[in-house]
């Protein structure tokens, strides 16, 4: 009796579980769009973004959404595999570490459109958005180099990605072309998430003199702009305008209009015009930008400033490459 | 300048670990395994982070975090003291349910964007005279309540395990549960409560990551925290001393991988993000003595 009881309760859970996680037919030709992320949405940067622009999608073009955070290259594939077995028309996967497992699978399911954030690879029906973050922190290194009385600035990372390390390079990149010996020592603290470590890594700079610092660590980057305002040196944000999050010490924010770029892949999906390449995303394009905060505006002298746009046009115009490495 | 940052920051990042190694130390010498410290941790973390921008009050966030580690531990003595079920799994089950459940609350309550959440902090509490001492003053004794709790705590417990007939029962039933339990101590009901205050002494050790090591939350915050604790316990050879010891070791550790980081040499960061972890694994080398687990460590009343 107690083994059918346990058998049959055990039974009923599954049944349960897989009712809650089971798709609806792919039948009805709904525009259905899916994002894999590989950390969580409520963190305030580059997750968040995507998502963001996963609601656009849904709102701007009546598209039936879903997302999942995903932490293994197994559940990356298994996510891609997941949205596309379930006639998914579009599948973002958030992030550079997601180009492999979309190759693989974009082979299986030529009807499914895949799109890596960060990617630099492509197939028939797998496209790369690549985010020239470098050129918005080539600016904010200008503004550091111009501002620093110490001569030293500080990088935070959380895990290390090609990436990541080009936004850095691109920082130290635009540093030097104003101050040919500032010095920029970068830290990565090998997570996203944790934000004390990310506090430590910033104390530890400003202690070695640093009086300005970039994040690049998504939710961990709180814990640079807590160790900046502790110490009262200025911030810069990144993916996302961060001015809110620490009003007196993020002085700018390299931003990347993931929501834009997002929309418009898919519009290019559900107008059945998509092509996979890789989709150049730079200063030029308007996806990225440097945007201060208006709060710490007065902070900038009219000349650095000048200097920040004669840069910015000069990417624009591809008269200036951001070298990395 | 230095130095001083790098004392401090050592001392603030051992102390979550520390608590968290305390409470699972006292735990595992009563013969309980309990995996689910990361998941213990980080409810605390998110109870304390909700109370606390609540009522505006960092004490009482961590009086929340107390209760929820209390909660979370009973949550796994239920199902493995009272319900027969594996530790193992049950303490894993515990990590994966507080990570899906703090992430999804705090999305509910902050938005599924999130927002950057300020949290007050514990306020440094000065020991009147010493905190003015020149160096030492402003880094050991200008810290926060828990931190100077959680120092207490090991001579305390030391005491306890060692010289009071409570610790040498607990002992006894982690070492052999069946005399125990032949002598009519009941092996159930010290485990519950062992576990019970081995749970408030972890959520404690998640609050002092959001209330003073950063004043905020995010998913996650914990980032394997859990994990070291229990490498700790070990490392420590279940012995308080060995847990103080083992977990300033890793704090100290990571504190001095951030300072060398900051200094821009030109050596890859991986080989400093490795450190903490290679200083452990080469003071248990050297160091001699045999490792002294509760025999009954991890399995059920006889």
């Amino acid at each position: 009796m107690r083994t059918w009881l346990r058998a049959s309760a055990a039974l009923a859970l599954l049944l349960g579980v897989a009712a809650c996680t089971s798709s609806t037919d792919s039948g009805n030709g709904a525009f259905r769009v899916g994002l894999l992320t590989p950390g969580p949405i409520s963190d305030g940067g580059w997750n968040a973004s995507a998502y963001e622009g996963l609601q656009k999608i849904a709102s701007e073009l009546g598209a039936e959404i879903s997302n999942v955070q995903v932490s293994t290259p197994a559940e990356f594939e298994q996510g891609f595999r997941d949205y596309a077995q379930q006639g998914y028309a579009l599948v973002f996967g958030h992030g550079f570490e997601f180009q492999d497992p979309a190759l693989r699978v974009g082979s299986e399911f030529p009807e499914t459109a895949f799109v890596v954030s960060s990617g630099s690879v492509s197939a028939k029906n797998v496209a790369s958005l690549r985010f020239h973050l470098d050129q918005a922190t080539y600016l904010a290194g200008i503004l550091a180099a111009s501002l620093s009385k110490t001569g030293r600035a500080g990088c935070v990372g959380g895990i290390e990605l090609p990436v990541i390390q080009a936004t850095f390079d691109g920082f130290v990149a635009g540093a030097a072309s104003v101050k040919p010996d500032f010095v920029v020592a970068t830290a990565y603290t090998g997570s996203f998430e944790d934000v004390a470590a990310a506090r430590a890594a910033t104390d530890a700079m400003i202690a070695q003199g640093a009086d300005l610092v970039l994040h690049n660590a998504d939710a961990a980057g709180l814990g640079v702009f807590q160790a900046a305002t502790a110490h009262g040196i200025l911030a810069f944000g990144s993916n996302r305008d961060q001015s809110e999050a620490a009003p007196d010490t993020v002085l700018a924010s390299a931003v990347i209009s993931i929501p834009e770029a997002f929309l418009q892949v898919a519009r290019e999906v559900k107008e059945k015009r998509f092509q996979g390449r890789v989709i150049e995303e730079g200063l030029a394009n308007g996806t990225i930008s440097l945007v201060m905060n208006p709060r710490l505006a007065s902070r900038v002298p009219p000349e650095v400033k000048a200097k920040v746009t004669e840069a910015e046009e000069k990417i624009r115009r591809g008269e200036l490459q951001v070298k990395t490495k | 300048m230095v130095l001083e940052s790098f004392l401090a920051a050592g001392l603030l990042l051992a102390t979550p670990i520390l608590l968290a190694a305390l409470g699972e130390l006292l735990v595992e010498r009563t013969g309980v395994l309990n995996i689910g410290v990361e998941g213990t941790m980080l409810a605390g973390a998110f109870a304390a982070a909700l109370a606390a921008s609540a009522s505006g009050d960092a004490g009482l966030g961590a009086l929340a975090a107390v209760g929820m580690g209390v909660a979370v531990a009973a949550l796994f003595a239920g199902a493995t003291l009272f319900l027969g079920a594996d530790q193992i799994i049950a303490g894993a089950a515990i990590n994966l349910l507080a990570l899906g459940a703090t992430g999804t609350l705090y999305r509910a309550l902050l938005g599924g964007t999130g927002a950057p959440l300020l949290l007050p902090s514990l306020p440094p509490l000065p020991v009147p005279l010493l905190a003015d001492l020149p160096f030492v003053g402003r880094i050991f004794f200008s810290q926060n309540a828990v931190v100077y709790l959680a120092i207490v705590v090991v001579p305390i417990l030391a005491a306890l395990l060692s010289r009071t007939g409570l610790g040498l029962r607990l002992r006894a039933i982690g070492d052999h549960p069946a005399a125990a339990s032949s002598l009519g101590y009941s092996v159930r009901a010290h485990r519950f409560w062992a576990t019970l205050v081995g749970g408030a002494l972890g959520g404690l050790g998640g609050a002092t990551l959001t209330l003073a090591a950063t004043n905020t939350f995010v998913e996650g915050i914990t980032a394997g925290r859990g994990f070291v604790a229990l490498a700790v316990v070990v490392f420590g050879r279940w012995s308080p001393w060995g847990a103080l010891a083992g977990a300033l070791l890793f704090g100290l550790a990571s504190a001095l991988q951030f300072q060398l980081q900051a200094a821009a040499l030109s050596i890859p960061y991986q080989a400093f993000l490795m450190l903490p972890y290679v200083l452990t694994l080469l003071v248990l080398v050297v160091s001699r003595g045999s490792a002294s687990a509760p025999r009954a460590l991890g399995t059920r009343e006889s």
